[in-house]
């Protein structure tokens, strides 16, 4: 593999609280080219945002820690970095967007101020220049009569708009890398395409690369190039987007897909939801960290922490059973709308 | 002066129950179709707006203003209708000494011959001006202080709030009256009380900036700023400070009115502003000898410090619920 764009190694986050270690990310690995859409897909507390705000050294530490692997970007390590530089990286050449739009913009200031303010940090334009750059970004991102609703305060903007702004915001000064947390978790169904819609649409304009956090497979599966399912902090499958929709190694990731309704297939059954709870990250599970939830875990699962292996060309699992051929989701039926 | 603490407290109390309220994190959204067209209309804006509204706060607020142009305009009119307010010659003393009111001396004159009515409208320059700056000096190492501990927490934050702590234990008044009374008498202008009062209230503002600070920085658009490349200062000032100041503008508006009672106190007791420039506290100290024989030496300064006190009590808490987005319409 070429030198990409991002390329995060073995990392590991640890936070060091009153009731012991919370291991929030716990050896994760991936890498990101120019033009590309990683989804990170998991449950609540499964990492996936602490990954990326470890990306961008936004987690107080302490009580974070780094207990080990990196991250590069451009080559360069994002970790190792002084504070001064990642605060030029932050926002201009990695950008984020938060999940909830109502809270994420500063109510006290105009929208277009904000959107400007990146620009007056990153590229030194006046207030003047900036501004109008702003106006053009609300006009990309789709705002109706920029000048106008720039003046506006945020409780002044509809959630759909206020995240369009984030956007504006995020891409103000060009980045290389959009981070977007959950962009659409707050945000009415509707709403949601047209975002999510908007973001690809600016992609192909950018060309910038998209790392897209979520729990909803339907999101990742209209958009990322490649997925990587996390589950107790480590990854658990990494794979092209087609792949791991189509056949999926882990059994996880089956539990994922059976969670989900379908309505292209006949024979609607009851839904399988995985059972259980996800596990606390101070005490996470001996072995494979899925094994008391997975319905096919054997005492080997117990014991025997699964590494993440290649097993197909580019598809990845930390499951044991995954080199057997017949360990495949539709050999297995889902326990419960299954036969 | 235990009155002086509970009302402090109490003051407190109100600054930050104004915040927890839920001042500006997440404001009604309405429709925004039709909202292209419409003026935007700012927070302070809004709160002006309300304030309009609140009768009781409009008088506290017009009654300042009479007070602070008298102050002002004091030097034009008051001594060529009245007389001097300080010069004490013997012929006045013998003369006009504690007259009952009349068309010459509306309220009546003092036991040197000074007008009352004169003398008030002094007095009000030394309380609105120690009111105003002690709450000033108190509001800077208040907010400097404050922000440090909300922002950095940890040890900054542990040391800045245990030295608060120790200025909150201090008895307030005995604590001014030490600082005070090391100064010679004659040097006792208007510098030394409101540095005294105002280094004295640091304390109630630090801790309610603090926590103002500490409730603003859980905002998610405090990390979205961050996430933007903000620096500290930048974040600080420009994101959280403007946020958080609410609290401390109703917190500061309260406290003057303490402020002048304090002076009013110290001076009561000799040791604010030295006579003869006329202070109210140190008008009721004076006059106090002769309470049966002429109430009104006592009673129009008295009336001056309750109106003005109160005043600012009832601007503070009109400006709280005018910033109260719950209360709102």
């Amino acid at each position: 593999m070429t030198e990409g764009l991002l390329k995060v190694d073995g990392l590991k986050m640890y936070f060091h609280t009153r009731d012991g270690v919370v291991k929030a990310v716990d050896g994760v690995s991936y890498s990101l080219d120019r033009g590309e859409t990683l989804g990170v897909v998991g449950e609540s507390g499964s990492g996936k945002s602490v990954t990326a705000l470890t990306m961008m050294r936004l987690i107080p530490m302490p009580p974070g820690k780094v207990e080990g692997g990196d991250v590069l970007f451009k080559g360069e390590s994002l970790l190792a970095m002084k504070e001064d530089d990642v605060r030029h990286i932050r926002g201009n050449r990695i950008a984020m967007i938060f999940q909830d739009p109502m809270t994420s913009l500063n109510p006290v200031y105009r929208i277009g101020h904000q959107i400007a303010e990146p620009l007056m940090i990153h590229k030194g334009m006046s207030r003047r220049e900036a501004w109008s750059r702003g106006l053009e970004l609300l006009d990309l991102v789709g705002i109706p009569n920029p000048s106008q609703r720039a003046r506006d305060y945020p409780h002044q903007f509809s959630g759909g708009m206020r995240q369009r702004a984030m956007i504006a915001m995020a891409l103000a000064c060009d980045p290389d890398i959009l981070i977007a947390d959950e962009p659409t978790t707050a945000l009415d169904v509707t709403i949601q395409a047209q975002i999510l819609e908007l973001m690809v649409e600016l992609q192909a304009k950018t060309g910038s690369a998209i790392i897209l956090i979520t729990h909803d497979l339907g999101v990742v599966a209209d958009m990322a190039d490649r997925i990587l399912v996390m589950y107790a902090g480590r990854p658990v499958e990494y794979g092209a987007a087609e792949t791991v929709f189509y056949t999926p190694l882990h059994p996880y990731t089956w539990g994922l897909l059976d969670s989900l309704p379908r309505y292209d297939i006949e024979d609607k059954g009851e839904l399988c939801p995985i059972d259980g709870q996800p596990p606390s990250l101070i005490d996470v599970p001996s072995g494979c960290a899925f094994h008391p939830r997975c319905p096919h875990a054997r005492d080997r699962c117990r014991v025997e922490t699964p590494v993440l292996r290649e097993v197909a060309s580019g598809h990845h699992s930390a499951c044991h059973f995954s080199d057997d051929p017949s360990f495949r989701r539709e050999n297995v039926a889902c326990r419960v709308g299954g036969a | 002066m235990g009155d002086d603490h509970i009302s402090k407290d109490r003051a407190e109390e109100h600054a930050v129950k104004e915040y927890r309220s839920g001042m500006p994190a997440t404001p009604p959204s309405g429709p925004y179709e039709e909202s292209a067209e419409r003026a935007s209309r700012t927070l302070w804006g809004d709160a002006w707006g309300r304030l309009r509204r609140n009768r009781l706060a409009l008088v506290a607020l017009g009654w300042l203003v009479i007070v602070a142009i008298a102050a002002v305009s004091a030097d034009a009119w008051v001594p060529r209708v009245f007389g001097s307010p300080i010069r004490i010659d013997t012929v006045r003393a013998m003369r006009d000494r504690l007259q009952n009111p009349s068309f010459a001396h509306p309220l009546g004159t003092d036991d040197l011959g000074r007008d009352i009515f004169a003398r008030v409208v002094y007095g009000s320059r030394i309380s609105l001006s120690v009111g105003i700056l002690a709450v000033m000096v108190s509001v800077v190492i208040g907010l400097i202080l404050g922000s440090l501990s909300g922002y950095y927490s940890g040890f900054v934050d542990t040391l800045i709030m245990r030295v608060a702590d120790v200025f909150l234990a201090f008895p307030y008044i005995l604590f001014a009256i030490l600082l005070l009374s090391v100064l010679p008498k004659s040097q006792r202008g208007i510098v030394p009380v409101f540095l005294t009062i105002g280094v004295l209230g640091w304390p109630s503002i630090a801790r309610v900036f603090r926590s103002s600070i500490l409730s603003v920085k859980e905002n998610d658009y405090i990390d979205a700023g961050r996430a933007l490349g903000a620096s500290d200062l930048r974040l600080m000032m420009r994101h959280i400070m403007p946020n958080a100041i609410a609290p401390i503008v109703v917190y500061a508006t309260m406290s003057v009115g303490g402020a002048i009672l304090t002076e009013a106190a110290l001076s009561f007791l000799g040791l604010g502003i030295a006579p003869p420039t006329p202070s109210w506290g140190r008008m009721i100290e004076d006059g106090r000898v002769y309470l049966t024989s002429n109430p009104g030496l006592v009673f129009w300064p008295g009336l001056a410090i309750l109106s003005t006190v109160l005043a600012f009590t009832l601007l503070g808490d009109g400006i709280r619920d005018a910033l109260d987005v719950k209360l709102k319409d």
